[in-house]
């Protein structure tokens, strides 16, 4: 039953933009080499195209005569249970849905996309990891995957405005702009919170939080789930409607950044004219019209790298911004990794990976990788304006005890304006 | 059947046929494909869709035959990069820029075009039958390619190989009479046309659909792609 | 003809010691005695293969001609043009054809026979009879076996019927031309009279192909050298050609051959590259896949020969070669290709198919969609 919802999605997904792509794959591997998960652990199911095995058979024995003939002959077997179940742990516990892959495809194949379609189907199959199902859910009932109820939400803000004596304006009528925090920067980076507001004041923005719009996360869009996504988004695009505002300001989110940014416009109705961008963005387009000053080398002492986040700068395209900052506040400690920008090697916790307990082993496994990166420059800081990365590096300079300290970009920026 | 009337046959109404089952076949696989539907993508873009799709065959075409170019992946799997680089160059200076070849498309196409020195071209001949050689044990030898292998991909790559061999072995005249190494090399190509639409070797169709819609969603973001 | 042994024939006619030994030097130099690799295509036994081994084929050549008789030839002509025996007998190299024609006696030639009618078919039936199990049977054309060998009659008998009388009493056959050979031009689509080549039909007795349009008459003469010499066919190849005339292509010893390694090729017929002399294969040229001796031996006295010329080779010498595609089409080139029409009707039948496909993939689609609906 669960293997025929699955594939009755993976049947109603499939138009041209899937099929193409998947008539187009050679099988020649390279993607592998591209995936953190697989280059950490070595294992060979990790592959990217390994992920999408179950999305092409489905393909290829329901629409091609290929396929039905190979399931005849049986060199191909249906698809069972067991095989859903087998790959609910590849898909979900080992991709971060980065889309590094499609770089180094030969023939350019979208894997992340792709295997986005795949977790759609095992959504719809029930076949989604507790842990992330859990707080899935938790988002549904609760708004927020990290229990932000209405009542923590004022409390929190309340808080964060005394502590750091910042304005934050609350559903605010008028405004031009909308800032919608992620739980994690409300529940972990709480000085996120005041250090945004710090900069979208110096700024002159006229901004509001919303109530009703307070969870930027989109839990169903990791699991895959078009029903849930589109619940999630249509609640911020709620609160868009209820206040009028012209811009919609996602934080240091990646994920969500996504969602709105590039998928939402093609599942729900987004309100006419709003512009959607990412506070890197904002914070690029501040400092190069002149809106905010910033205090020159700033940051000079010990070496400060930058981790590009796959959803905001490979997915995202806010390459340039976060470089132009940092080479104002950092000019000489200043150090790229390599592979950066759109190359660059994911943290390892992004795509729903870091919510699922079982998944930690390849989650530390991938970081591996990066601390190799930050070794190679001699990184004392690194820099990243996603709130999920820096989650992922928290945790894990603390699993492997490393003398690095974790940034986020706003809060650096905050800290650096010129009064 | 002696060899001369195989000839005539593979060189003939085989070849006929096979080619008529190579464009019906291709075609097939396109509608197919292009008429399960497409859904419009009505993400406001920041970059340029069309010079992102540009950008993506570009870097296809230009840095080494149809291999993109990123950091760290190269020392990681050299195999693939070179030996599938130089297959597809010989291969495709072989059927367009060798003399023999290009005389098959003037007798199709009713045109023809200056052609290259036999040495290059046979060089690169040679290169592309040690690429395939090369392509065949790493897949043998690769977790990941074992993993991924059927069948299907094993013939490929025999169907793919044959006339390669064949073609090399009758332009130097090896162990067999002209006419019946002619005759393999034809009969090689006759079965490869059948064999193309209906198998992935037809990659080089939908490339142009995975690299136009890789570079516009890369240059919608204003990314490299 | 006499009883004497060729060489007290020659010296009768005035032929001195002194020329007799250069003849032999020339016939040894036809079959090939000279150099390694065809000495042992001919059949030539290994001590020969040594210093001095030319001296010892000269003395081999000669002491086969001091002892043997002059070789009876019956000439027999089917479907044929007579231009194999017309280049033979307006060879332009006497010394050697001439001499070794000298060597023969040629009891029946339609052609060159000063006799006709009965009175020549008689003289044929009292050589067959007298020399019965000694004589060699050259044929020129292609036979027709259809129909009863309705097609080809001389003096009231089939050309079938007049092929095997003639081979079952000779000892060895020398196919010459392209048409005894492997059919030749009456065997080119779409083949009226059935034609066939000779070994096709006689698989009794040793036959010897020498294809070409017409055969190089010093490669006929060397076979026939061979046979003198030796008393049997020099060693064949897979198409039962003499391996010493067709080892090799033309394109292999062809003059033009550095062009086409440099990619220098003729475009037409009157471009600058057929003026300099390049390569003539996009013209058409069959001569990577054509093997004879015309680019060595060449024709005319070797003055020259087509591809020298400025023409390229049709590969007259290989089966097949009326029907193997154009004679200016590409060496490569298939030999046929469909039409729009056909290639349309496929474009149509693909998208039909293709359709009919996709919309059964999209009929799945819809109700996988219902299915789904009808869980939630």
């Amino acid at each position: 039953m669960q293997t025929q919802t699955a594939i009755n999605i993976f049947v109603e997904e499939t138009g041209g933009y899937v099929a193409s792509q998947l008539e187009a794959c050679t099988r020649c591997g390279m993607c592998a080499e591209a995936c953190h998960f697989y280059q950490a652990t070595g294992n060979p199911e990790f592959a990217p195209v390994w992920k999408i095995e179950l999305l092409k058979r489905a393909y290829e024995q329901r629409f091609t005569l290929g396929g039905k003939v190979k399931l005849a002959l049986g060199i191909d077997k249906p698809i069972t249970d067991n095989d859903l179940e087998h790959f609910s742990k590849i898909v979900y516990e080992a991709c971060t849905m980065c889309n590094k892959c499609s770089m180094v495809c030969p023939m350019g194949i979208q894997l992340g996309p792709l295997i986005h379609e795949v977790r759609t189907g095992f959504s719809e199959a029930g076949l989604v990891p507790a842990d992330l199902m859990a707080a899935v859910n938790k988002q549904v009932e609760e708004g927020s995957p990290l229990g932000v109820t209405d009542s923590v939400y004022e409390d929190r803000m309340e808080w964060v405005a005394d502590e750091w004596e910042v304005k934050l304006p609350m559903d605010v009528k008028g405004a031009d702009t909308l800032v919608v925090f992620s739980s994690i920067e409300i529940m972990k980076f709480p000085e996120n919170i005041a250090a945004i507001a710090k900069i979208l004041h110096a700024a002159g923005e006229k901004w509001t939080l919303s109530k009703k719009g307070r969870e930027v996360v989109n839990f169903g869009f990791y699991e895959g789930s078009p029903e849930r996504t589109k619940m999630f988004l249509n609640r911020v695009f709620d609160a868009v409607r209820a206040l009028g505002v012209k811009k919609l300001v996602v934080t240091e989110c990646g994920h969500a950044y996504d969602a709105l940014r590039w998928t939402s416009y093609n599942l729900v109705d987004v309100p006419k004219d709003l512009e959607i961008t990412h506070i890197v963005g904002l914070m690029g387009e501040y400092v190069r019209s002149g809106k905010i000053k910033l205090k020159a080398g700033a940051y000079n002492d010990g070496t400060l790298t930058f981790h590009d986040a796959c959803k905001i700068q490979r997915r995202g395209g806010h390459i340039q911004e976060p470089r132009d900052i940092l080479n104002i506040l950092a000019p000489q400690s200043f150090k790229e990794m390599t592979p950066n920008k759109e190359e660059s090697i994911c943290c390892g916790g992004g795509g729903g990976v870091i919510a699922i307990k079982e998944a930690d082993p390849n989650r530390y496994a991938a970081f591996e990788l990066k601390i190799d990166q930050m070794k190679k420059v001699g990184a004392k800081t690194v820099v990243m304006s996603c709130s999920n990365c820096r989650l992922q590096f928290t945790d894990c300079v603390q699993h492997f005890n490393l003398d690095v300290k974790v940034a986020g970009l706003s809060q650096m920026v905050a800290d650096a304006l010129e009064e | 059947m002696n060899w001369t009337d195989f000839l005539a046959f593979t060189r003939g109404p085989l070849f006929e046929v096979a080619l008529l089952v190579f464009v019906a076949g291709m075609i097939y696989r396109l509608v197919r494909v292009v008429f399960l539907g497409w859904t419009p993508d009505k993400v406001p873009a920041r970059g340029s869709k069309v010079g992102g799709a540009l950008k993506s065959y570009l870097k296809g075409f230009l840095v080494w035959p149809f291999i993109p170019w990123v950091k760290n992946t190269f020392s990681r799997n050299p195999i693939t990069y070179l030996a599938g680089g130089l297959f597809h160059l010989g291969l495709f200076v072989v059927i367009i820029l060798g003399t023999a070849h290009e005389l098959v498309w003037k007798s199709l196409l009713g045109f023809g075009w200056p052609t290259l020195p036999l040495p290059i071209v046979d060089w690169l001949a040679a290169g592309a039958i040690v690429a395939m050689i090369a392509l065949f044990i790493n897949r043998l030898v690769n977790p990941v390619l074992k993993l991924i292998s059927g069948p299907a991909e094993w013939l490929n790559l025999i169907v793919v190989f044959l006339p390669m061999v064949s073609g090399y072995m009758l332009t130097h005249h090896l162990w067999f009479p002209y006419e019946v190494l002619f005759s393999l090399h034809m009969l090689c190509v006759d079965i490869l046309l059948i064999w193309i639409p209906l198998s992935r070797i037809s990659h080089f169709m939908f490339y142009f659909f995975s690299k136009a819609i890789h570079g516009a969603d890369f240059g919608k973001r204003a990314v490299n792609p | 003809m006499s009883d004497e042994s060729i060489y007290k024939e020659m010296k009768h006619s005035g032929v001195t010691r002194r020329e007799f030994m250069k003849f032999c030097g020339l016939v040894a130099g036809a079959i090939g005695l000279t150099n390694l690799a065809p000495v042992e295509a001919s059949g030539l036994p290994a001590h020969l293969n040594g210093p001095g081994q030319k001296n010892q084929a000269v003395k081999m050549v000669a002491k086969a001609l001091q002892t043997k008789q002059r070789l009876p030839v019956i000439w027999l002509e089917f479907q044929d043009c007579a231009g194999c025996s017309e280049a033979l007998t307006r060879s332009q190299s006497p010394t050697l054809v001439n001499l070794v024609l000298n060597s023969i006696t040629v009891e029946y030639h339609e052609t060159l026979s000063a006799a006709a009618g009965f009175q020549a078919e008689e003289a044929k039936q009292a050589a067959m009879k007298k020399y019965a199990g000694q004589y060699v049977l050259v044929v020129e054309g292609s036979i027709s076996p259809k129909d009863g060998g309705i097609y080809c009659t001389i003096g009231g008998k089939s050309n079938l019927d007049l092929l095997k009388e003639a081979a079952a009493g000779a000892a060895a056959i020398i196919s010459t031309g392209n048409c005894a050979s492997f059919g030749g031009l009456p065997r080119a689509n779409p083949n009226p009279t059935g034609a066939v080549g000779v070994d096709e039909i006689i698989t009794d007795k040793p036959v010897v192909n020498i294809p070409g349009c017409p055969a190089i008459p010093e490669v006929f003469t060397g076979v026939l050298a061979n046979f003198l010499v030796f008393g049997s066919l020099p060693k064949l190849d897979h198409l039962g050609r003499p391996k010493t005339f067709y080892a090799q292509t033309i394109h292999d010893r062809c003059l033009r051959r550095p062009f086409y390694e440099a990619g220098k090729f003729a475009n037409s017929f009157d471009d600058e590259g057929a003026r300099a002399g390049w390569c003539l294969y996009k013209l058409g040229c069959k001569g990577p896949t054509t093997y004879n001796s015309c680019a060595t031996i060449k024709w005319a006295g070797g003055l020259s020969f087509p591809v020298q010329s400025g023409h390229p080779c049709l590969g007259c010498s290989e089966p097949n070669f009326w029907d193997g595609g154009g004679f200016y089409q590409g060496q490569s080139a298939p030999l046929s290709r469909p039409d729009l029409t056909t290639v349309g009707a496929a474009v149509v039948a693909g998208v039909v198919v293709g359709a009919g496909a996709s919309l059964a993939n999209n009929a799945q689609k819809k109700s996988a969609a219902a299915q789904d609906k009808k869980e939630d």
